[in-house]
């Protein structure tokens, strides 16, 4: 999909063409048509185009403010406690899996406030097994 | 590109104080790509001046926030950005071109600026830039290795450093290269030292625009712009 779009008032002058200052418009006729064509790493977004236009046929506000386009699509991890996605599949076997030797264990799929409620218990629990203390809840 | 740096909140918010409802814009060019004023800073700017606490005891404004490609262009602007209803100022995250630019085209609502212009320069590296260019209309960077004496001499010298250029730093500190130790290494390295002989006369400062504003028409642009027809 092009972010350059002209309307059905475009009559093939080429005045864009001409006038883009980024030579980011080009034109070609080939099989008997005219084929207007737009590379948009080229372009400045100057609104040159829109400008010299004599038939108003640019529609250069598809290049002002567009949408979004889908780069990537990628699996999700979730948090086992409550569900929030967290990461990618790939992120989990890349990065994750490549600093803990065994993620299951050390970094469990977790989301950031599960995670800090494990980590607390961890610790209360290495620190309760240290010592005679009982734990907190118990009622002596 | 140009670069500027935010202005302090408790000015923006003096600025903006008595407002019922502003426009907080951003600019996608140059203030965008050095981190001070494109959509992010601008969303990031309406909420923290959301903050009632600022305004002590006053009603703070209703903040709409929105983001315009290029601020310094008039027809873009009339073009594309509207002014939602009832603003009663605006308040710009570009450079000081851009802030006039929307002075004149949303005129009689006032237009205030959120950051201070600060140079033309480039990023030698990810996230700092320095200052390379006073557009002062006269480059001789052919003869100084591509180094601007103008922009990085603190006194602008034309023919060699000063006494105060010490072990290749400036003296006005802050690890400031002197630029005339630059130009040398760099002549030398490529094989020009005999430029650095050369001596550069009284500079003609005239096309550095202190006569007014500079303008250029480039002839046959704006024949075909839309107010021509």
């Amino acid at each position: 999909m092009s972010y350059f779009r002209v309307n059905n008032k475009c009559n093939g002058c080429l005045a864009c063409v001409e006038n883009c200052p980024a030579v980011a418009l080009a034109a070609e006729d080939r099989q008997g048509r005219r084929i207007l064509k737009h590379n948009m790493t080229k372009c400045a977004r100057c609104g040159q185009c829109w400008r010299v236009c004599p038939q108003d046929a640019v529609e250069f506000e598809h290049l002002m403010v567009s949408g979004w386009d889908e780069v990537v699509q990628l699996d999700l991890v979730h948090c086992r406690v409550c569900g929030e996605p967290i990461y990618s599949t790939v992120y989990q076997d890349k990065v994750i899996g490549e600093q803990y030797a065994n993620p299951e264990t050390t970094q469990p799929a977790l989301c950031r406030m599960h995670r800090q409620r494990h980590a607390a218990a961890t610790w209360r629990n290495a620190v309760v097994g240290r010592s005679d203390r009982k734990p907190r809840d118990e009622k002596t | 590109m140009i670069v500027g740096d935010i202005k302090p909140l408790e000015e923006i918010v003096s600025s903006i104080k008595g407002c019922r409802r502003v426009l907080v814009i951003g600019c996608g060019s140059c203030v965008s790509v050095c981190l001070s004023g494109g959509e992010r800073e601008a969303e990031e700017l309406g909420r923290e001046l959301s903050d009632s606490r600022l305004y002590g005891g006053s009603e703070p404004p209703v903040l709409s926030v929105e983001n315009i490609l290029r601020q310094c262009e008039r027809d873009l602007v009339n073009g594309f950005q509207k002014l939602p209803e009832g603003t009663d100022a605006v308040l710009s995250l570009a450079c000081g071109a851009g802030v006039q630019t929307l002075a004149d085209a949303f005129e009689p609502v006032p237009v205030i600026p959120a950051l201070n212009t600060t140079f033309l320069g480039a990023s030698d590296n990810p996230g700092t830039w320095t200052e390379k260019c006073l557009g002062c209309g006269d480059c001789i960077l052919a003869k100084t290795a591509g180094i601007c004496p103008v922009a990085r001499c603190a006194k602008s010298l034309f023919n060699g450093p000063c006494g105060g250029s010490q072990g290749g730093y400036c003296e006005v500190g802050g690890g400031t290269f002197c630029a005339w130790t630059q130009i040398y290494a760099r002549l030398k390295k490529t094989g020009q030292l005999h430029l650095i002989h050369e001596l550069h006369g009284c500079k003609d400062w005239s096309p550095e625009g202190r006569g007014g504003p500079r303008k250029r028409i480039r002839p046959g642009v704006g024949d075909g712009a839309k107010k021509w027809r």
